[in-house]
């Protein structure tokens, strides 16, 4: 992916004085996903960061509509704004969940599984930062294996590992779901209006930069999210209707270590008792990755693949 | 023989009434409530089953199906999604309507601290059950337990008056943005055919404007969030605004049953007194089906009359004093409980307490009848009546002690 | 009981402190504690309080605190966001940490305690740059504040901070060290600290009036829509980003002082002729520079951390060739005083031309028939064509430059002559000693270079001699080419290796792709005329030492091991010396500027070769900064030397990631044995979109180029961008993340605790 050489955001559509942390990946995110959705959006936001750092009453972050609704049902609430709209005559309206990782992964699954399966008309966006960041960093099943969160009972840090979202969407056969990360932008920006431009259940799951919950140096927000990607630990893909497309494929071979060693979270893997930690991580980033290279291989074969 | 009885029937002091702009049908009370749904044009339904309000939504589904209502019905993944949705619907300025019960009313229990909070209009039935271990039968453990969410309580005694209270409901509601809960007895209302007199769709329309887009409503050319962190300064102000707007529920829906009167020629009321004057000696208190039973019974009681409570929530204090003037101060009310909240009083005798402190001083007898779907026949009424008068405790559990 | 309250921002660490005070205070003498935050949702930056009860005996209250005994203020910029000071009590104090004196907030309170935890946290290295943990030393201070025992509260302290005991406990100790106090001499605290309450207020009871009656209308929804921007995040920061222009490389490096970043820009940018404007401000010989400069710019390049650096010598080339037969007009004279310059070489008509701009009359005289010095008779024409040459000083001398031919002058005839002002630019063209005794049987490589490209004189050199020259230099290189291509079999001698050569690297690789042969690692020892006629030249081994003060290895003699060759020439070009002839009858030491004799009657200023180094761009640089000195001297003007720019942007400062690796655009030369008497220039040069595309591989160090990273990685937008695309930080909403700075890929932010921290 080459670099980008030009002012992306054309139209802001965010206020300044977001209430995030320094180097947050929320509000970064809201200004590109806001510039590319324009006016014609409403934002269904469960509990998560962004209920707070969008400004408290009587304020409003974005230049647009936000329902904040249940931790569980940001998927329900949007089917409901979706159908009042489509009736109002209003299809063109894009319902757009803003959801963090806990209001994905756990509380908010069933609602989401829900949504999908039914093909609502809705975008859905998590902001993966892999743990509870809102309630102060407790564990979530997105963590990631081997971080530390202010709740590990039994070890003092999770011993599981984080599910697999983008399979558990993949299985619900939507039209369009991708990852994406901050640090390729042009990459993100393409997904988020790919994605706004096809109908029916789309879901974008957005790797999450959080200082405090990770323990970086908020400069280094983009830097870590870059590496993630190098790394392998965060691959960009896209899966349409069970077919996978592989988008960055990292030139060199770089070791998940040289992203986790900026991260506090993961800092006690570098002790010398715990390098079985770093090795089995390697191996999960390297397994997770030649999955996606096979499916990938498998899924365009006698296919006719608009190619981007 | 048969056309001699038919023709006494007609003769005689039962029959129906007859209103103009009516069809007169035999309806279950679900179907009953599912008719006035459809009459008042709501737009959104989200939908998940569980007995015995399925057949509401299983009615409504094949009336959008067949293209009877215009709506959007939409088969949710669970009661905390159904509310959900019908809040975000709602905010997309719809008129909104589902059912539930028992189980699915206790899932969206925080949902229903949503939509009344961001005052939000909207009418749901809810047929009565109660919780694991698993019973499906008529008791309002499960509205009665909701009865401080913030949303008004409306508890029917007949399919008529449920599909009465369902169309009085979403003018209230509407008026004051403060969604209502109609509450149907399960079988002995819910499955229970009866004559039912369904207005035509152009009476209903001209009792009942289309909802117009209150101020909490997403508009697309004046965008705000809504539910942003409210910090609490505010957050004290709305609550104080809320609570100013429940003090006009009372008011309110008299003045809608009174207008309803006029367009439908039936009468309804918060409360209703029966056979209560200087000459009475006790008042049986009772809400739903049960409250049928008990008219039969109490005429054959001079001395004992009958509290009727329509409204509940917010519980009409002003109706029940007005209802309980006459009655001299050596009366006795007997409260009559389909609940079990987990404490020693029933929710109506806790409310009566509430409303007759410091205005009457009138001995109360509570009574747990029919809990879990116990049949409440005549006989157990009966020995309600003659336990106050012989046999007077604070507390029975009727075909129990 | 005391009661205390504190402001601090989320992320200073305020609530943890209060519950360790708590715990301080109940081990300190059986006190009632009871410390709480304000309950919100807590934001690192976010303004927070908490609350800090101590008594005596039971604490009858479980409200906020609204009339504190004491306030506790973890971040002075607070003072201006929040009322801190409201409710004090009227005998109460205030803990403000600051590096201010308490006499600076003796307004706030009858008493003022000040601490720079700040700085005590960043010294020990609590928290981060960006956000220090300020809680101990905080601790430390309200120690000192209530009169109490630090003994007692160290050890509560470590066991309850969550890393870093010793650093937490020191700096308590040096907080409680470093309390300055302000105001009231009482004990105040203390009492409040011990006394018992006396009883409860009472509390009034209010009935409520009914509502009941009003209309059903009026329901006013609340409106989530004003904008969030009223929320100025900018006060959150403590370290702030700015755009700054820093020194490249290649400028740093450039011996003429070129703005090399910037012709390459602009050439990117296809503006040539402002590309080629840029350039001769500092150099009139591009078009030379182009093909013979080392190019320190490009070996400086950052781009070598990444491919390879920036061809800037084919852009002057270009640049140059484009801009022949351009209009040029002199400027016009604006002073009486004449100028003399002495050596017609890069350094004499740069210093002539610069001068001759600010509007001087100058004349250069030039001892040979030709002018252009070194870069005329050392540097062969395969390398330099003489139109290219021709056409550099042709157009000095339209400037109004006046070039005297063929007159070998001297300082004293200068003056006599009338001149106010001497520069002497004289080049080293007498070739330095090998120290042989029979030397003369050597050739001077440089006086044969001169008379060959001068007047043709091939000086004997005939087809098919074995010829060897001793050196590594330039003028070794170019002599074994040009002995080639006259026919000759030329094998160069040098006493370290290839990587020691001093020659152009690029230059050395030619010469042997062409088929100069080079020998490594002897040094000549003695030289002899041959039995057949031919010359014996003897030869020590040699190996590399200890690095010498050039930093190259010093060659070592191997003992015992000598050898002899046998050739029909030895040249010798291992240096040159300058011709002292200008100074006839003077003591002069050659350095660069205004020479100090008493003798001299007007200013006499060196220059070039002579003064300071051996290549072109040096010789222009130094042409360049003794116009300056001149011009100095004889307007009477301050005249400094402008030092070396320091601290040039290095590949560390790069971020490598924004940038794709591409190759370099590299000229055409021709690497095959030239024919005799091929004198036809060896390396072509390229067109314009090559040079276009190569201009743009630049990295733009140390210098904004839009790329849009700050403005589009910015998470509060807080970068604005105006309609020319100028880039502004907005700092009433930058919270100083750095996110900007870490992104920028050609480090033109910086990220520092700046006076716009406490804006």
């Amino acid at each position: 992916m080459s670099p980008t050489q030009e002012f992306l955001i054309k139209d802001e559509k965010v206020y300044s004085g977001a209430l995030s942390c320094r180097g947050c990946a929320w509000s970064l995110l809201a200004r590109h996903l806001s510039s590319i959705l324009g006016d014609n959006t409403v934002y269904v936001v469960p509990a998560c960061c962004f209920s707070i750092i969008s400004g408290p009453y009587p304020l409003n972050g974005l230049k647009g509509n936000i329902v904040h609704t249940v931790f569980a049902g940001a998927s329900a609430t949007a089917t409901g704004v979706r159908a009042a709209l489509d009736r109002q005559g209003k299809a063109d309206t894009t319902v757009v969940v803003l959801a963090g990782d806990g209001g994905t992964f756990d509380i908010g699954l069933q609602a989401l599984s829900g949504a999908a399966a039914r093909g609502e008309n809705i975008l859905y966006v998590v902001n993966n930062n892999g743990a509870y960041m809102n309630t102060g960093i407790q564990t979530s099943t997105a963590t990631p294996y081997g971080a530390v969160t202010t709740t590990n009972p039994g070890g003092g840090y999770k011993r599981t590992w984080p599910k697999d979202l983008m399979g558990i969407i993949a299985a619900h056969n939507l039209p369009y779901a991708a990852t994406c990360s901050l640090a390729y932008l042009d990459d993100l920006r393409r997904k988020v209006r790919k994605a706004a431009d096809t109908r029916g259940f789309r879901l974008l799951m957005v790797d999450g930069p959080c200082p405090p919950g990770h323990k970086t140096d908020p400069a280094l927000s983009i830097s870590i999210a870059r590496l993630a990607v190098e790394t392998k630990l965060f691959p960009l893909f896209e899966i349409e209707r069970q077919r996978y497309t592989l988008n960055y494929i990292p030139d060199k071979e770089v070791p998940v270590t040289e992203c986790l060693k900026y991260q506090g979270r993961f800092k006690h893997l570098f002790n010398e008792e715990n390098g079985y930690i770093l090795e089995e991580i390697q191996e999960h980033a390297d397994h997770y990755w030649r999955q996606l290279q096979t499916k990938a291989e498998l899924s365009w074969n006698g296919k006719e693949k608009e190619k981007t | 023989m048969l056309e001699e009885i038919k023709s006494t029937s007609l003769a005689g002091e039962d029959k129906l009434p007859k209103y103009r702009d009516h069809e007169e049908r035999i309806l279950k009370g679900n179907y009953a409530a599912a008719e006035a749904a459809r009459l008042c044009r709501v737009g959104f339904i989200p939908a998940y089953p569980i007995t015995p309000q399925t057949t509401i939504v299983e009615r409504l589904s094949e009336m959008v199906a067949n293209g009877e209502l215009d709506a959007t019905y939409i088969n949710m993944d669970s009661e905390h999604s159904v509310f959900a949705a019908a809040m975000g619907a709602a905010l997309g300025g719809e008129r909104v309507f589902t059912a539930t019960a028992g189980q699915g009313l206790f899932y969206a229990h925080e949902v229903l601290q949503a939509i009344s909070h961001f005052r939000l209009p909207m009418v749901v039935c809810n047929v009565g059950r109660p919780s694991i271990p698993w019973n499906i039968w008529s008791d309002q453990s499960d509205s009665l337990s909701q009865r401080d969410t913030g949303w008004i309580q409306y508890y029917g005694e007949s399919a008529q008056e449920v599909l009465d209270t369902i169309i009085q409901s979403y003018m209230l509601s509407e008026k004051l943005n403060i969604p209502v809960m109609a509450v149907l007895d399960a079988f002995y209302q819910s499955h229970t055919s009866e004559n039912i007199w369904v207005p035509s769709q152009k009476l209903v329309d001209a009792f009942l404007p289309p909802r117009k887009a209150g101020a909490m409503h997403i508009d697309l050319e004046h965008p705000k969030a809504f539910g942003g962190l409210v910090p609490p300064e505010h957050y004290y102000k709305f609550s104080y605004n809320a609570w100013k707007d429940a003090r006009k529920v009372e008011a309110l829906s008299t003045e809608i049953a009174a207008r309803f009167a006029r367009y439908f020629g039936r009468q309804y009321s918060n409360v209703e007194a029966v056979n209560i004057g200087p000459h009475t000696r006790l008042v049986l208190v009772t809400v739903s089906t049960i409250t049928t039973t008990a008219r039969g019974v109490v005429r054959n009681y001079p001395d004992v009359g009958l509290l009727k409570l329509r409204l509940f929530r917010p519980f009409p204090k002003t109706g029940v004093l007005e209802a309980l003037r006459a009655l001299p101060d050596d009366a006795v009310l007997a409260n009559v409980e389909r609940n079990f909240l987990g404490d020693a009083e029933g929710a109506i005798q806790q409310e009566m307490k509430r409303a007759l402190f410091g205005a009457r001083n009138l001995r109360m007898l509570d009574f747990y009848a029919g809990v879990g779907g116990k049949d409440v026949p005549p006989e157990t009424i009966e020995k309600i009546i003659y336990q106050a008068k012989n046999d007077p405790r604070d507390i029975s559990w009727a075909d129990v002690d | 009981m005391i009661e205390i309250r504190g402001h601090a921002r989320g992320g200073q660490g305020m609530v943890t402190a209060f519950e360790i005070l708590a715990k301080v205070f109940n081990k300190l003498g059986n006190f009632h504690v009871q410390a709480f935050p304000a309950f919100g949702v807590e934001r690192t930056g976010a303004p927070i309080q908490a609350f800090l009860r101590v008594a005596k005996n039971e604490i009858l209250n479980r409200s906020n605190i609204y009339h504190p005994h004491l306030i506790i203020v973890f971040d002075e910029t607070l003072l201006e966001q929040v009322p801190v000071f409201e409710g004090l009590n009227s005998q109460g104090a205030v803990l403000i940490n600051t590096e201010k004196p308490p006499a600076f907030f003796a307004d706030k309170a009858g008493k003022v305690f000040t601490v720079p935890a700040t700085r005590i946290s960043l010294e020990l290295g609590l928290g981060s740059r960006s956000l220090p943990i300020v809680n101990a030393a905080m601790i430390g201070a309200i120690i000192r504040a209530l009169e109490s025992a630090l003994e007692v509260a160290l050890p509560v302290l470590r066991e309850n901070v969550p890393a870093k005991p010793d650093a937490n406990a020191e700096a308590a100790r040096r907080a409680f060290a470093q309390v300055a106090v302000a105001g009231a001499e009482d004990d105040y605290l203390v009492r409040a600290l011990y006394q018992p309450e006396q009883e409860m207020e009472p509390a009034l009871v209010n009935g409520i009036t009914s509502a009941a009656g009003e209309s059903a209308d009026g329901f006013q929804a609340p409106s989530w829509d004003k904008p969030l921007s009223i929320n100025k995040t900018g006060n959150w920061r403590l370290m702030a980003p700015a755009y700054v222009t820093k020194a490249p490389p290649c400028n740093t490096n450039c011996p003429a002082g070129t703005d090399v970043r910037a012709f390459v820009r602009l050439t990117a940018e296809k503006k040539f002729d402002e590309a080629f404007e840029l350039i001769s401000r500092h150099n009139p010989f591009p078009g030379v520079c182009g093909r013979v400069c080392p190019h320190f710019c490009e070996q400086n390049c950052n781009r070598n951390a990444l491919d390879e650096g920036l061809n800037v010598g084919a852009i002057e080339r270009f640049l140059s060739s484009r801009s022949r037969g351009r209009a040029i007009n002199p400027a016009p004279l604006l002073y009486g005083e004449k100028v003399a310059v002495v050596g017609a070489g890069p350094a004499g008509l740069t210093a002539a031309l610069r001068l001759r701009r600010k509007g001087y009359p100058v004349t250069v005289f030039e001892a040979l028939p030709q002018a252009g010095g070194m870069m005329r008779t050392g540097i062969p024409r395969f390398r330099l064509p003489d139109d290219v040459l021709d056409e550099e000083i042709a157009a000095i001398e339209k400037e109004g430059v006046e070039i005297r031919l063929g007159q070998k002058a001297t300082v004293e005839g200068l003056a006599e002559a009338g001149f106010d002002a001497v520069v002497v630019s004289v080049g080293s063209h007498v070739g330095a000693s090998i120290g042989l005794e029979q030397e003369h049987l050597a050739t001077e490589g440089i006086g044969f270079l001169r008379g060959f490209k001068l007047f043709g004189d091939e000086n004997g050199v005939k087809q098919g001699d074995e010829v060897a020259i001793i050196g590594g230099g330039n003028t070794a290189i170019d002599l074994g080419r040009t002995l080639l291509r006259l026919g000759a079999v030329p094998s160069i001698y040098y006493r370290r290796t290839i990587q020691e050569m001093p020659a152009i690297a690029q230059e050395v690789e030619e010469a042997m792709a062409e088929g100069v042969q080079m020998h490594f690692l002897v040094a000549p020892t003695a030289l002899n005329k041959s039995a057949e006629g031919g010359l014996v030249l003897h030869l020590q081994d040699m190996r590399l030492g200890e690095p010498d003060a050039s930093g190259r290895r010093r060659p070592v003699p191997i003992e015992g091991s000598v050898k002899e060759v046998q050739a029909g020439r030895v040249f010798a070009a291992i240096g040159q010396k300058y011709d002292s002839f200008v100074f006839q009858g003077l003591e002069v030491n050659p350095r660069q500027g205004r020479v100090a004799a008493d003798k001299l009657s007007i200013p006499v200023f060196c220059a070039g070769d002579m003064a300071w180094g051996g290549t072109v761009a040096e010789a222009i640089g130094s042409g360049n900064e003794v116009a300056e000195e001149a011009h100095a001297s004889l307007r009477g003007l301050p005249y400094h030397r402008e030092q070396g720019q320091k601290g040039a942007v290095g590949p560390e400062d790069i971020n490598f990631a924004y940038y794709l690796p591409s190759a370099r655009h590299r000229q055409h030369t021709r690497l095959s044995r030239p024919k005799p008497g091929d004198f036809t220039e060896v390396t072509a040069g390229l067109d314009e979109a090559q040079l276009v595309a190569e201009a743009g591989r630049c990295l733009h160090c140390g210098e904004c180029f839009s790329c849009g990273n700050c403005f589009n990685f910015c998470p509060d937008a807080a970068i604005l961008v105006d309609e020319e695309g100028r880039l502004r930080i907005d700092y009433e909403y930058c919270k100083g993340c750095g996110i900007c700075a870490e992104e920028c890929p050609c480090s033109a932010i910086q990220f520092e605790l700046t006076e716009e921290a406490t804006l």
